[in-house]
């Protein structure tokens, strides 16, 4: 746990995780960005829209038999619809994200596009066309593409892997199997970054400290 | 019960500033006004109005905002669509839990199903879909549902008019639905609600009864199969008391045995025997009548249980019987020289056994003389026929059983016979192959 004081407000900001280099200050949304031993701030990230996530900075469960913390969140919006990328901080150190659009989750994790990989990733990164239905191989499994938008991050929260400014757009491409795996390939003018993972069910990720909403009961899985 | 405030938020319609609440923040997309109608984009922080119409807002089964505990989840009624395939309509409403997203109600003919979409596509295996281990079989090809009618809100852009193109795949008690457009394939498996289980829910009124001549839903299971079934059992345990209970209490005991001769067509003899003791409130008797060696004759045999205090007489009546001779075809015998007879449920009580025997001689073989006394011919020489009656306490009707075995079956042929008329009423509207003996057989699997 690294803490500075937020450059803008002074609030205490604390890094959990080592790896990751930003951080909205809690108090003053600032984007606060860490380099060796100091911290700078970036901008201002927006207010996140009220939504009704039972997910939250704080959450934790578990996933591929591995602990997890919810510690950041970037919030997304394409044309129909907004959803959450959630980060998790494994056990292990290293991170996922669990997606959450439409009442569903996915929890995917980085992976590296290697050479070898589908023909449509290779199309994608040089900016070609793709249409919906074509079949990607990610390692070793068949994926479908199922969706291509060009989505703009609304707000963030929390730790992060990168700055996430609001407005910034990506492209960003989703792919499904017939088992319940999906992947994300996402790519904005300087990077592009691939996810793999599935289809999980809160109940699935053995969730504790979701975030009450009042009204509704805390899920017997939850509590 | 509304969801508490804190988890709704408000916004006014633009079209007619009426006060919508909307219970799936953050994910929901559009909002029809429950006021005026109009369908209002809630995607972006500028709320607009996508499209507005007139239509009266339809009188829904369950309120929009409704609050339902279906199968131990809690779910708020937010959305209400209904459409049409061109022959049939029906009505989905969406049902929202943060905590567990979405599922939908269907409604259609009275019924209702609960509706779950898939994260995975089901798996095929020669011509069936398979999830969860249950097979789907071909029942609807390539249908076009389109949404006529909207309020509420959804996570998607919803507009009436909107249509996909749906194929159906049957288990009775459940549906798997694939819907596609340009865009995207969905699967959705609807499961068949009880009508305990939706007005628990929702306290809807009781879908109606199938009665022969009413189309079924393509999913919906069979009434009877279960009756049908649960049947089983029940018949075979009714079915071993019935045999027990025949075995156990229908034997007989305690034999008193008489016997006196009787001269062929000599005059009617007339014994009494007693006492027959009849100890139980309530008994059947058997009385066996055994003439063993009569030939060529018969013997006619009353008999009277008369009850010593009341002069209640109990009778019954015996032919016995024997002819025998030789024709072309060789050596032949006809008649039974000894009869059961029951009767039941004697009360209790000392009884005389009252016999009256006649014996007759037929054929040519023998001699007759005239008898002044009797004024009759009589056959001389024939020596006298031995009428033994054997008196036992006890007797079997295996007419009973029979008739308790025919009524046991009455139940489960009824049912058979409703449940073949359901399965046909429902597999009648299947596309493409005719129902097949798979079809009748999960039709008896239903859940």
């Amino acid at each position: 746990m690294h803490n500075f004081a937020c450059p803008s407000c002074g609030a205490d900001v604390a890094f959990r995780s080592p790896a990751l280099p930003v951080r909205v200050c809690d108090q003053c949304r600032t984007l606060v960005v860490r380099y060796n031993a100091s911290a700078q701030a970036m901008g201002m990230i927006a207010d996140l829209p009220f939504d009704v996530s039972p997910v939250q900075i704080g959450t934790q469960g578990q996933w591929q038999g591995q602990g997890f913390d919810i510690i950041g969140r970037v919030r997304w919006s394409r044309d129909d619809g907004a959803w959450n990328e959630w980060l998790m901080l494994m056990a292990d150190g290293s991170h996922g994200w669990l997606g959450e659009a439409m009442g569903q989750y996915m929890a995917m994790r980085e992976m590296a596009i290697k050479a070898p990989m589908a023909k449509v990733l290779r199309r994608l990164i040089d900016g070609e066309t793709v249409l919906p239905g074509e079949t990607a191989t990610i390692a070793a499994h068949d994926y479908q593409v199922a969706d291509i938008r060009t989505v703009t991050c609304v707000a963030g929260e929390g730790e992060l892997p990168f700055s996430a400014p609001t407005g910034w757009q990506a492209l960003s491409v989703d792919f499904r199997k017939a088992d319940g795996r999906c992947a994300s390939f996402q790519k904005d003018s300087r990077d592009h970054a691939l996810y793999v993972g599935e289809y999980v069910t809160l109940a699935d990720l053995h969730p504790r400290n979701l975030r009450p909403l009042p009204g509704w009961t805390m899920p017997s899985y939850a509590r | 019960m509304p969801a508490d405030a804190a988890t709704t938020r408000t916004l006014a319609c633009p079209a007619c500033g009426g006060t919508l609440g909307l219970r799936a923040a953050g994910l929901s997309v559009t909002i029809a006004c429950e006021y005026c109608a109009s369908l209002i984009d809630v995607a972006h922080p500028d709320v607009q109005i996508i499209t507005r119409y007139n239509e009266t807002q339809a009188s829904l089964a369950i309120p929009l905002g409704t609050r339902g505990t279906l199968r131990g989840v809690e779910w708020d009624v937010i959305g209400w669509m209904q459409r049409s395939d061109g022959w049939a309509e029906w009505d989905e409403y969406l049902l929202f839990n943060p905590f567990e997203g979405y599922c939908w109600l269907i409604a259609q003919n009275g019924q209702w199903s609960l509706g779950t979409m898939l994260t995975a596509a089901p798996g095929y295996d020669g011509g069936d879909y398979v999830v969860d281990g249950r097979r789907f079989t071909a029942f609807y090809h390539h249908n076009e549902a389109r949404v006529q009618r909207v309020a509420g809100e959804f996570y998607w852009r919803v507009k009436v008019g909107e249509t996909v193109r749906t194929s159906d795949y049957v288990r009775p008690g459940f549906m798997l639905s694939l819907e596609q457009d340009d865009r995207e394939k969905s699967w959705t498996v609807s499961e068949f609600l009880t009508a305990r289980e939706i007005r628990a829910a929702f306290d809807l009124p009781p879908p109606p009864r199938w009665l022969p001549g009413i189309t079924p839903l393509a999913h919906q299971p069979s009434p009877f199969a279960h009756r049908v079934r649960g049947w089983l059992p029940v018949g075979l345990v009714t079915f071993a008391v019935l045999i027990a209970l025949f075995l156990l209490f229908g034997r007989t005991f305690q034999p008193q045995t008489f016997g006196f001769p009787v001269t062929p067509d000599g005059p009617e003899v007339s014994q009494t025997f007693g006492p027959i003791i009849l100890p139980a409130p309530r008994q059947g008797v058997t009385i066996e009548t055994r003439t063993s060696n009569i030939e060529q004759g018969w013997v006619d045999i009353d008999v009277a249980l008369v009850n010593r205090a009341t002069q209640d007489s109990y009778e019954a009546y015996a032919l016995n019987e024997r002819y025998s001779g030789n024709d072309g075809d060789g050596n032949w015998t006809e008649g039974s020289r000894g009869q059961t007879l029951k009767i039941a449920s004697l009360p209790a009580g000392s009884y005389d056994l009252v016999v009256d025997a006649q014996a007759h001689h037929w054929g040519s073989a023998g001699n007759f003389d005239w008898n002044a006394q009797t004024g009759q011919y009589q056959s001389t020489g024939q020596p006298p026929v031995d009428v033994m009656i054997r008196v036992a306490r006890g007797a079997r009707f295996a007419s009973n059983l029979w008739l308790a075995v025919l009524l046991v079956l009455v139940p489960p042929i009824l049912m058979l016979i409703l449940h073949s008329l359901f399965e046909n009423a429902r597999l009648a509207q299947k596309d493409g192959a005719d129902p097949d003996a798979g079809d009748w057989i999960r039709g008896f699997a239903t859940p």
